[in-house]
This record gives structure tokens, C-alpha cells and sequence, in this order.
């Protein structure tokens, strides 16, 4: 009876996104949806055909509030994944995202062989991201930082707390408001193409691998193979976090 | 007759002569102080520095520039022109201005730098510009940056009049053919301070030189050199049109309905939001108008670069290389539509160059379906 | 054996200029002019956008600023033929009248009046004397005893200051004066008085274009809209504004500027006889009253007259290839054909070249390249422009208006017509042509008045503002007549991108160097024979520089 399941993969189940994880994921989904969509209309507003009088309504108004409320939020959430990344599970931790070993190199290396050019060979070797997944999250953060310096940095002109008027030196960085702005804008548009690409990727290792990806970040579990995770557990990255 | 050794009048004493009473000096005092945004407490001040100081010696330089500064500082109503150059400053050189020519000009300069060294204030309007050793600004045959390194020695202070000096202006746009420098960039130990625009308004101008003879130092400025006084908000912030803007109601072609209406002038290349200038408060020509009002959105004169920060009727700006119509937007839909295009073929060659992956997955699959049947 | 001698800075101009001449008892031989600064505009403006295209040139000059901008956008419409609607030509024309009286006012008594007016002479004057006299060439309301009186107080107490500001260092006590007191202390209160008065007319480019200076254009019209059920906008109140500005300038213009004109004229008619120059003159034509492209309607009319003979008016074409043409064999530039080719500006270059000495420099080689100007040529005759260039023109062509001033001035002050070709007669054209303006300046408000009246509120024309519906190449020529003369700018525009843009600017004209032929242009023509009595004191070179109204900004851009 036992040879009878032989060639099928065993399974193991991995808490790799943890609930602060997925929280502040799916809350960064919402915000930077909203700030897409608002700058965009802030960028360029469509033509009002009302007659009613500018003191009755408050249209850039509202779409910029909603902006900035967003900004905040996406700002403090941004905020809390880099504390996360240095006391969440190995998953969440730094390490996955700056390319600072050999090993990192040599994997999105092979990620660009397996998953762009599609060579063939082996294909699930990683749990949590793979280096190349790591490396694209490290860019977006990046861009999180570019977009809240000139976000902020446009903003502190607008607003009379003193946190934003920390960033009042951004602009003149960037030599005035004008091309911080545009810097803003154009910025977007990495955000806006990583996402498609991104939820793209996600279907396609959830197509090609069958471990649960696109749920992963729903209940946090994946789906390993014992192989796997049998290669991974005896060297692993960061030993002194937990690997199960 | 060249300058006597006469005792010099004090403001107060000039203002009496002119036949004012104190009164109105007080008049005069409280407007300056208002202007440049003190408390009251400070009249007392403001009153007694301009009834003590004898008239402040100005050298006023003029390189690559095309004078609209001069012409903006004499359309100053508060305080008029005639009693900044008869009352307050003693204005020892300017090329637009001065009875003499050649020698004897050069002559008058001289003699401000030596007789009041250390005393003076140096105004330059206009870049120098650094490209073939300074040949492209040359005056008495000597380059502008010559002259400026000679005259910024014994000043006490600088001001950088307008984007010409401030930040090198339409001579430093693209592709900058004569390498137009700003001034701070070029004089080090001294104190500048920045007035941009293009022009920058009269008043703003006479504003930076009463501020400098009431206090005796050089006004409050900002990071980039700046008065706070003048160029702390965006014109955006105090610009009339701004309900039409958080309405939503927008110009959205030059002469259409909206703009007889009054409508904002975001769309059609606003660059309010972005630049930071006294227009919207002050406005222009005593109070007249300004660039918004008259219908027109602001060009962004009194930001660095503005020249080539973006085209004027448009919001976003036009990628160098790419042709005047490929902006941000375009070149971001062109590189969504290539993402789409992209991810259709990554998905269809995944289908082909994986099939056996897929395959053996699909029949993983069905063997664990059938089995949990068997 | 002649002295060289070299004015530089030369003062109470806009710009850069240098002019050396050699002297030979006691007048000039030979006169070399310089201009010493350049930004190459011309360079900058390629790749850009053609309706960006005024804002760029209009910082060429703030001192006639307003100009080159509405060049421009004429330019741009020309290309791309657009034409604009009747009010947004009527709002130029105003704008370009209020333009003309600022500058032309401005000029006199701020930039000309010292070469003329004795300032420390003036202090001796009888404020009494003074006041009767100004009152008897003028109803100008300000002209009581004690005005005078307190201004000569206020100025002696200047002097007496010791801190002499402008006025230090100069050449008070020529021999060259020849003012009485009185008429001395008349042109120095005035001074003052056009001081403040300048900045209000002005105003109407505030109103229109948003600020002075460098007040905003657009192509294919203009962005102040009309809207007189509206706050924002041009409505009855910025109307009447206008209205009033235009009439204080007149006001001021008849008054002030004409009676003070003909006061100091009538000491100096002997400089009826000195800078003649050229006897070339060439005027493009300007302020159209139906529509740009009808050259017949303008109030200035074009033409060119050669050898001072004004009884032929020669037709100018700025389209035609061997017309207006640009050499620079004494220019500190380079032709891709070499230095002695003569190019249109549609096919102009400007790549720089600077071949002079290493400065700090004691003397230009004026056998050499020598100035940054470019030296303009119409069908290969130098040319002046300019005031007394239009002045003249009109009264050739046989127009009323330009008769009519013409003729009472030359009869007020007894000179013969030919007494116009001088210094004298280009400063007294100036303010000739200053009377003609301010009152066709209220003639256009009260067109634009009738106009709204009749219903017609429309300001801009832009079916042809989106690049979209451009041609993949157009050229065009835009041209106005600038306070100190003919100005035009040339366009070629490929995919919907400027290739070349091209000013020729009327201070080229005049104060260029020599041509390939060894011609000299106006300025340099016009110093010869000048008297100088002091030969270090420059007074009678700078009368005779200042009647061009130099502005050397424009003339190298
Ligand atoms: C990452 C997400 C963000 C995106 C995609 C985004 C997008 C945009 C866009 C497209 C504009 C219009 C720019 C223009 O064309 O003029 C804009 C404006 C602006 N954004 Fe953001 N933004 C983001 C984050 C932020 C953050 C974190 C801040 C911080 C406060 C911020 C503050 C602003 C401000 C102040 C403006 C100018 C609004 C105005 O002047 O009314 N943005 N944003
Ligand atoms: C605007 C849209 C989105 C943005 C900006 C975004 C951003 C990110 C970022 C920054 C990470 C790294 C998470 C971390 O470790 O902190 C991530 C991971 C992930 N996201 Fe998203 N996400 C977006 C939409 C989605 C959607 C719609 C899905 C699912 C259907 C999804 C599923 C995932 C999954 C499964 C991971 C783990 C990736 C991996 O295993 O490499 N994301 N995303
Ligand atoms: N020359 C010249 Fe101008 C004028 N008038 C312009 O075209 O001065 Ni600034
Ligand atoms: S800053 Fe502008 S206004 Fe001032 S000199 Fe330069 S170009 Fe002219
Ligand atoms: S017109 Fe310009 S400055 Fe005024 S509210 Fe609109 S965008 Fe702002
Ligand atoms: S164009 Fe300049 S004048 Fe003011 S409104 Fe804008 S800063
Ligand atoms: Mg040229």
C-alpha cells in the first residue's frame, strides 16, 4: 500500500506570513490603491460639468484629503514592516530583501533562469520569497521611501505640524517644488506596474508550484514539500530564528 | 564733484526736510514694520534705526541679464523710487542708471569700495557666466566674474536680485551654452541673499533693502537663501482661484466659459502649487494684478530651473530625448500597455515551455482525486 | 594722428556696450562699437515648444519688455497660421501703446536727460523764473513756486550730503550744456516726477498680462478673458482702469514729455547738424487695425528709404531670401560656410566663436572680429531703425497724423526738415512719435469697448493649440515695430519642436560692426564728425549713442 502514494509530493504546512504580515499587506494594498487612484485625479482632474457653485462643493478638496489621510497611513505602515523586519519570523526578516550574501545573487540568478527565460530544472526551492521576489520587495521599498520623502516634502508647505515640516528640506534637495512633483508622479508608475506584475507572479507560482501562494497571504500558511523543506532546514539562512 | 566728506543725514532728518512731520514718518514707520511682518513692539525699533544711520552705500552690478530687475525696483510704490535714491540708499553704481560713463564710472565704484569698505551692499543682477575663461560678459574689459570677486570683497552683504542671479535664469536653461552661474555659487564668506523671480516684484525688492537699513542685518531666509517674509508660501496658497481649485472647477482651455468665470488655472499648466512667491498677496505693479489674475497661469518665475522643469501649459513635464508630447503619463501607459503584452506572453509561454510541469502537477492532482475514490 | 579712446561701461542704456573712436582735432574719425555680452537664447530655444516659445525670448529684455514676446507669438501663428480674434489684437495693440510711452518717457529723462540737462546747474536756478516758464509751455498742473522750490531744496541737500549716488562722478560743467538754470531745474524735476509716473501706465500690462515686467502673451491670443458679469476677469472695473491709465499717459506725454522735448531741443538745434549717419532707414510696420496679416490697416506703415531721399518708399519683404540677411565677419561667430556668407534668418546659425584678447584687455583689434552682434543687412544696405526711421517713413508715405506732428514741431523750433537726420532729430522723433501712440492707444480701448458692446467677448483663438493638428513642418515670421525699431523673429518648427529660431533686433541693426564690405551700421556711422571737447569726457559720444536708445540685451540675446 505504501508505494502507492510514492509520487506524490508530501506536503508540509508553513506559517510563513504572519498575521502582522498580512495586516499590514493587505492594508498597504487599500492605501496605495487609494493613492493611485487620488493622484491620479490630483495629477490631472476631470472636467466638472455642474452648475452648481464652488462653495458647494469641495471635489480636489476631497480627493486630496483622501490622499493625504492615505499617505499617513501608508506612511506608519511602511514604518512598521521595517520594525517588523527585524523582530517578525525569518520570513519577514531584512536579510530577505537586501542582497548582501553570495547565495542571494546566485538565487534570483536562478529565478531569472527558471522563471523568466523558463529553463528548465528544479522549481520550488524557496519558502518564504524567493531572492528575486526579495529583491523586487526591496526596490518597492525603495520607492516607498522616494514617494513618502517627496509626498511629505510637498506636503510640509501645506501643513503646520511639525512632522511633515520635517521633510521641508526635500524639495530643496531636488532644487523646488516643481520637480519633486514630478519626481511624485512619475514614481507612481512603478507602483502601478509592480502591482500587475506582482499579482501576476503570485497566480503564476500558485499555477506552477500548487503550494497555496495566492491564500498565503490570507491565512499566512504554504505549502512545502518535504524535500524542501528538508534542504532548507538544514541550511538555512538566519539559524538562530525559528525554521519550522 | 566727487563726494564731500559732509556729515550725512539721518532718514529722519531727510524726511523732515522733505516736510513731513514725525507723525508721518511714525505713518511710514508702522507701514514698513507691518510690511515686513513684525510686532508692534518693534516700531520703536524700525523708528530709530532709520533716524540714526547715515544713507546706505549700494553697488549694483549688472551681468548677463536683461534689466527687468532694474525696471521691477523702480516701480516700487512703497517705498517709492525717487525716496529709496534720493532718502535711503546712496545707489554709487548701477550701469542703468548713473550719470557717468566709462572712466569716471568706473572711477565711482572705486571710490564706494574703498571709502566704505566692508560698509557696502552689493546687488548683482544677472549670471556670470563661467564657459571660455568669463569672455561671454565683459565690461571695461574686464570679465564679470573679475569684477564680481573685486566688489563682493569689501561688501557687507549680497543680494542676488532675480532668477538671473539667483539661480541663472533662462541664460542657465538647457543647454546652459555659456555655462550662466548664480552668484552663490561664486562668492564664498559672505552672506547672499536670494530675491528670485523674474522679475521679482518692486516692492519685494525695496522690502529686502529697508528691511537690511532698519535692522542692520540681512532678513530671516529660508533653505534656499531666501527672505521667509516673501517666499515662505506657494503662490497657491494665497491665490484667489484656490476655492475653484478644491472645488474641482477647472479652466480647461484658454478663453472657454470656465476661464470667464475665473475658474483655476490648474489645467492649463498652473505651476502654483509649486512655487513659492509673494504674487498672490502682494500682487504686482502696487497692487494691481498678477499673472492668475489676468487670466494667465503662473509660469513658476521665481523657482530654480523653472525653464526646464516642464513645459508651461502642461501639468506634467516632458522627458528630455522623448519629444515634447511624451509625458509621464504617456510614457507610463505605453509602459503599462508593454507590462500587459508581457505578461500575456510570459503566461502563454509558461503554458508551452512548462507543459510538463503542469502536466505532472494537473496529474498528481487526479491520481490523489481517484485514489481518495479508490 | 588720432587718439583711440574707449567708453566702456557706457551708461544709462540696458546693457553691455563699448565703443572705442579715435579722435582728431577735436572730433571723431572713426568709431568702433562693441556689444560684450551674450547668452545665446537662439541655442536655448532649440527642442522646445513653439507656444513656450515667448516666454523664453520675452526675457531677451525687460527694459522693452512685452515686445519680444508678442513677436513670438505672431511668429508662432504665422507657422502655424493661426489668426487671433479681433480683441486679443486690440488688447496688443493697447498693451504695445502703454509699452511705447513707458519706454520713449523713460528713455528721456532717465537714460538721455543727463547728457543734456545739467543736474548740479540746476541747484542756481529761480524757482519764480522756473515756474513762470514752465507754466507758459505748459498746462501741466504742477508747476507752482513751491514745487520747484522744494525740489530744489531737496536736491541740494543731496549734493550736500556728499553721497552724490547716480549723479556722482559725472560732467556737470561740460561746455557741452548750454541749458539756462531754469530749463535745468525744469528737467531735473521732471525726473523725478517721471520717476513715479512710469510705474503707473505700466499698469495696463498688469491688468492684461498679469504683471510688468514681463507681462504673459499666448499663442493665438490672449489669456485674459472677458467676462463682464464676472469678478475675475476683464470686466467694466479693469476696463475703466485701463481707460484711465491711458488717458493719464497721454496726459503726460502732451504736458510733460513734449513741452520739456522742444524746451531743451530749442537750446540745441545745432545737434540738427551732428550724428546723421546712415540716411538709410527701414521700418516693418506695426499696430494692425484689421487683423496682422493686412500690412495696409497698420498706424505704422512700413517701408524703406535710401540716401535720405523721402520722396521713394521702398517695399520690404522679411520672407524673401536675399532681404534681411545676417553677416558676421566682425562677430565673434562661425558660418558652416564661412565668414563672409550673408545668411536669412531662416537658415541663421548662431555658434559662437570668441576671437578677441584674454581679458583684462586695454583695446579690442577692431581689424578682427570685434563684437558679439551679429551685423544685419537689407539687400546689402546697412540700415537704421527706430523712431525717427518710422517718423519718417509716415510722413514719406504721406500720412496726416505723422505730417501733422512733423511739420508743427519743425515749425516750432525753425529747423528744415533735414535737421531730422541727426541726434536731435532721433531724440525729437521719439517724442513725436510718442504723441501719435498715446492717442491711437485710446483709440484701440475705445474699439475694444465697442467690440464687447456689440457682443464680441472673444479673446483667444485655440482650435491650433494642441500640437495634435500641427504639420510635421511649418516656418513663419513674426514682426512688430519695437521702441527702438524693427524687430522680427524667425521660426522653423519640426515635429511640433522648434529647429531654429532666429531674432534679428533692432539694437543689431544700429549698433552692429562692420559688415564683409566694410560698411559701418548706425551707431558707428553716426559718431563720425561728432565734437568732442574734453577728450576724456565722453558727453557728446554718449548724446549721440543715447538718441539710438542702445539695449544691448535685445541686440545679442
Ligand atoms: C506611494 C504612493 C503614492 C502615490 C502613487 C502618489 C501619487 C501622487 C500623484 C500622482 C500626485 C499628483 C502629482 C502631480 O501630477 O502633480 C500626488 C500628489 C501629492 N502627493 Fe502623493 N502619492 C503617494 C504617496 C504620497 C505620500 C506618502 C505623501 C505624503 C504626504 C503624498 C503627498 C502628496 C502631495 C502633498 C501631493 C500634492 C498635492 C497637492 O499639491 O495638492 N503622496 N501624489
Ligand atoms: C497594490 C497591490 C499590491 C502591492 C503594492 C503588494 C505589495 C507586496 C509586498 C511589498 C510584498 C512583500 C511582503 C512582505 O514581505 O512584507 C508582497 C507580498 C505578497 N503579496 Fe502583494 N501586493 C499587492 C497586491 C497583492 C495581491 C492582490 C495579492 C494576492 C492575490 C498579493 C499577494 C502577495 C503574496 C502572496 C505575497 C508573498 C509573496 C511571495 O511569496 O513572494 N499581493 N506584496
Ligand atoms: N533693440 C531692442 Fe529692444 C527694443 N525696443 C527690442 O526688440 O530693447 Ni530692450
Ligand atoms: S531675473 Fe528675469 S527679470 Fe531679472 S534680469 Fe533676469 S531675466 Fe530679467
Ligand atoms: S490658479 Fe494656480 S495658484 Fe491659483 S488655485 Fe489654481 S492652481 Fe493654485
Ligand atoms: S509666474 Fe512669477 S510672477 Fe508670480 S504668479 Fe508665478 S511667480
Ligand atoms: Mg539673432
Amino acid at each position: 500500500m505504501s508505494t502507492k502514494y510514492l509520487h506524490v509530493h508530501k506536503l508540509r504546512r508553513v506559517y510563513v506570513w504572519e498575521k502582522p504580515v498580512r495586516i499590514y499587506h493587505w492594508l498597504n494594498v487599500v492605501v496605495l490603491l487609494a493613492l493611485i487612484i487620488t493622484g491620479f485625479y490630483i495629477g490631472n482632474p476631470l472636467a466638472q460639468l455642474s452648475t452648481k457653485e464652488a462653495s458647494d462643493r469641495y471635489t480636489m478638496g476631497w480627493f486630496r484629503y483622501v490622499h493625504f489621510v492615505a499617505a499617513y497611513i501608508f506612511f506608519f505602515n511602511f514604518l512598521f514592516r521595517i520594525y517588523w523586519g527585524f523582530v517578525g519570523n525569518k520570513y519577514a526578516n531584512w536579510r530577505q530583501f537586501v542582497p548582501f550574501s553570495k547565495k542571494f545573487y546566485k538565487e534570483m540568478w536562478y529565478v531569472i533562469r527558471m522563471d523568466i527565460l523558463m529553463l528548465k530544472g528544479r522549481e520550488h526551492m524557496s519558502i518564504g520569497h524567493n531572492a528575486m521576489a526579495g529583491f523586487t520587495y526591496f526596490l518597492t521599498f525603495l520607492a516607498f521611501l522616494v514617494q513618502c520623502l517627496t509626498g511629505f516634502g510637498l506636503y510640509a508647505a501645506m501643513s503646520t505640524w511639525w512632522f511633515p515640516k520635517l521633510f521641508a528640506w526635500v524639495p530643496s534637495l531636488f532644487g523646488g517644488d516643481i520637480i519633486t512633483r514630478q519626481i511624485h508622479h512619475w514614481a507612481m508608475w512603478f507602483f502601478i506596474l509592480f502591482a500587475i506584475v506582482h499579482v501576476y507572479l503570485v497566480f503564476y507560482h500558485d499555477y506552477v508550484e500548487g503550494r497555496g501562494e495566492m491564500s498565503s497571504m490570507g491565512g499566512g500558511w504554504k505549502f512545502i514539500e518535504e524535500e524542501v523543506f528538508e534542504r532548507n532546514h538544514h541550511q538555512t539562512p538566519n539559524p538562530t530564528k525559528d525554521t519550522k | 564733484m566727487n563726494d564731500a566728506s559732509v556729515k550725512q543725514p539721518t532718514y529722519y532728518e531727510e524726511v523732515e526736510r522733505k516736510g513731513y512731520s514725525r507723525r508721518d514718518f511714525m505713518k511710514f514707520v508702522s507701514m514698513m514694520t507691518a510690511f515686513i511682518g513684525l510686532e508692534n513692539s518693534a516700531i520703536g525699533d524700525v523708528a530709530k534705526a532709520l533716524e540714526t544711520k547715515p544713507r546706505l552705500p549700494v553697488i549694483w552690478l549688472h551681468f548677463q541679464e536683461c534689466t527687468c530687475c532694474s525696471e521691477s525696483f523702480i516701480r516700487s510704490s512703497h517705498p517709492i523710487v525717487a525716496d529709496i535714491l534720493l532718502d535711503k540708499i546712496s545707489l554709487d553704481y548701477t550701469e542703468t542708471l548713473m550719470a557717468a560713463s566709462g572712466v569716471q564710472a568706473e572711477q565711482a565704484m572705486k571710490n564706494t569700495m574703498t571709502k566704505y569698505k566692508g560698509q557696502y551692499i552689493l546687488c548683482v543682477e544677472g549670471s556670470v557666466p563661467m564657459a571660455a575663461d568669463g569672455v561671454y560678459c565683459m565690461i571695461g574689459g574686464k570679465t564679470s566674474l573679475q569684477i564680481l570677486e573685486e566688489a563682493a570683497e569689501g561688501a557687507a552683504a549680497i543680494i542676488a536680485w532675480g532668477s538671473c542671479a539667483s539661480n541663472g535664469c533662462v541664460q542657465a536653461a538647457k543647454p546652459n551654452p555659456t555655462a550662466a552661474t548664480p552668484i552663490h555659487k561664486l562668492v564664498k564668506g559672505k552672506p547672499v541673499i536670494k530675491v528670485p523671480g523674474c522679475p521679482p516684484i518692486g516692492e519685494v525688492m525695496a522690502g529686502v533693502i529697508v528691511h537690511y537699513l532698519t535692522f542692520g542685518r540681512i532678513p530671516e531666509l529660508d533653505k534656499l537663501g531666501r527672505p521667509k517674509a516673501f517666499y515662505s508660501k506657494r503662490v497657491h496658497d494665497s491665490c484667489y482661484r484656490r476655492p475653484f481649485y478644491d472645488a474641482g472647477l477647472f479652466v480647461e482651455s484658454f478663453d472657454d466659459e470656465n476661464a470667464k468665470k475665473g475658474y483655476c488655472l490648474y489645467k492649463v499648466g498652473c505651476k502654483g502649487p509649486s512655487t513659492y512667491n509673494a504674487c498672490g498677496v502682494m500682487k504686482w505693479n502696487n497692487g494691481t494684478s498678477y499673472p492668475i489674475q489676468s487670466g494667465h497661469p503662473c509660469i513658476g518665475c521665481s523657482e530654480e530651473n523653472y525653464w526646464d522643469n516642464g513645459r508651461l501649459y502642461e501639468r506634467a513635464s516632458s522627458f528630455a530625448g522623448f519629444g515634447i508630447e511624451a509625458t509621464a503619463d504617456n510614457i507610463g501607459k505605453a509602459a503599462l500597455a508593454a507590462t500587459g503584452v508581457a505578461v500575456a506572453a510570459h503566461a502563454i509561454a509558461t503554458n508551452v515551455r512548462k507543459k510538463k510541469l503542469i502536466f505532472e502537477l494537473e496529474k498528481e492532482g487526479q491520481k490523489s482525486e481517484k485514489e481518495l475514490e479508490s | 594722428m588720432s587718439k583711440r579712446i574707449v567708453v566702456d561701461p557706457i551708461t544709462r542704456i540696458e546693457g553691455h556696450l563699448r565703443v572705442e573712436a579715435d579722435i582728431e582735432n577735436g572730433k571723431i574719425k572713426d568709431a568702433y562699437s562693441s556689444g560684450t555680452m551674450v547668452r545665446l537664447l537662439e541655442e536655448i530655444l532649440k527642442g522646445r515648444d513653439p507656444k513656450d516659445a515667448w516666454a523664453f525670448v520675452g526675457r531677451v529684455c525687460g527694459v522693452c519688455t512685452s515686445i519680444h514676446s508678442l513677436t513670438s507669438v505672431r511668429c508662432v501663428e504665422d507657422a502655424l497660421d493661426i489668426v487671433v480674434p479681433p480683441n486679443a489684437e486690440l488688447v496688443r495693440n493697447i498693451m504695445f501703446c502703454a509699452q511705447y510711452i513707458h519706454d520713449h518717457v523713460v528713455h528721456f529723462y532717465h537714460l538721455h536727460a543727463m547728457d543734456w540737462v545739467d543736474v548740479v546747474n540746476a541747484l542756481k536756478a529761480d524757482s519764480k523764473k522756473t515756474s513762470e516758464l514752465a507754466q507758459s509751455i505748459s498746462k501741466w498742473p504742477k508747476s507752482s513756486v513751491g514745487y520747484f522750490s522744494d525740489i530744489q531744496t531737496r536736491v541740494k541737500k543731496f549734493v550736500e550730503s556728499g553721497q552724490l549716488g547716480i549723479f556722482a562722478n559725472a560732467y556737470w560743467g561740460h561746455p557741452a550744456y548750454k541749458l539756462p538754470a531754469e530749463v535745468n531745474l525744469i528737467g531735473l524735476a521732471h525726473y523725478l516726477e517721471a520717476l513715479e509716473w512710469q510705474k503707473e501706465i505700466v499698469k495696463v500690462h498688469a491688468i492684461f498680462g498679469g504683471k510688468n515686467p514681463h507681462p504673459n502673451y499666448l499663442v493665438g491670443g490672449m489669456a485674459c478673458a472677458i467676462g463682464i458679469d464676472d469678478v475675475s476677469g476683464i470686466n467694466a472695473e479693469r476696463l475703466a482702469y485701463v481707460g484711465q491709465l491711458l488717458k493719464d499717459g497721454k496726459d503726460f506725454v502732451e504736458q510733460v514729455y513734449i513741452p520739456d522735448l522742444m524746451a531743451v531741443a530749442s537750446f540745441y538745434k545745432d545737434w540738427g547738424a551732428i550724428g546723421s549717419g546712415l540716411g538709410n532707414y527701414l521700418v516693418y510696420g506695426d499696430l494692425p487695425t484689421n487683423g496682422y496679416r493686412d500690412l495696409s490697416s497698420y498706424k505704422f506703415p512700413a517701408g524703406a528709404i535710401l540716401n535720405k531721399d523721402i520722396t521713394k518708399v521702398y517695399e520690404v519683404d522679411l520672407k524673401k531670401e536675399d532681404e534681411v540677411q545676417e553677416f558676421i565677419t566682425h562677430s565673434w561667430y562661425e558660418y558652416k560656410e564661412g565668414k563672409d556668407k550673408g545668411l536669412h534668418p531662416w537658415k541663421g546659425e548662431s555658434k559662437i566663436n570668441y576671437t578677441g584678447p584674454k581679458p583684462p584687455f586695454e583695446h579690442l583689434d577692431t581689424t578682427k572680429e570685434y563684437s558679439y552682434l551679429k551685423t544685419p543687412r537689407w539687400k546689402g544696405h546697412a540700415m537704421e531703425v527706430g523712431p525717427l526711421a518710422r517718423v519718417l517713413v509716415g510722413y514719406a508715405r504721406g500720412r496726416e497724423d505723422f505730417k501733422a506732428v512733423v511739420d508743427k514741431a519743425l515749425k516750432d523750433l525753425n529747423i528744415p526738415i533735414t535737421a531730422l537726420f541727426s541726434t536731435l532729430g532721433r531724440t525729437a522723433a521719439r517724442g513725436l512719435e510718442s504723441t501719435l501712440v498715446a492717442e491711437w492707444g485710446i483709440e484701440f480701448y475705445n474699439q475694444l469697448l465697442a467690440n464687447i458692446k456689440n457682443g464680441d467677448t472673444r479673446m483667444a483663438e485655440m482650435s491650433k493649440f494642441d500640437p495634435a493638428t500641427w504639420p510635421k513642418q511649418a516656418m513663419g515670421v513674426g514682426h512688430t515695430e519695437a521702441p527702438r525699431g524693427a524687430l522680427a523673429h524667425w521660426i522653423n518648427i519640426e515635429d511640433k519642436k522648434i529647429a531654429n529660431y532666429q531674432l534679428v533686433v533692432p539694437t543689431t541693426w544700429n549698433a552692429s560692426p562692420r559688415d564683409h564690405k566694410g560698411q559701418m551700421s548706425a551707431y558707428e556711422a553716426a559718431l563720425i564728425d561728432t565734437p568732442v571737447a574734453i577728450e576724456n569726457q565722453p558727453l557728446e559720444i554718449l548724446r549721440t549713442i543715447h538718441s539710438f536708445d542702445p539695449c544691448m540685451a535685445c541686440s545679442v540675446h
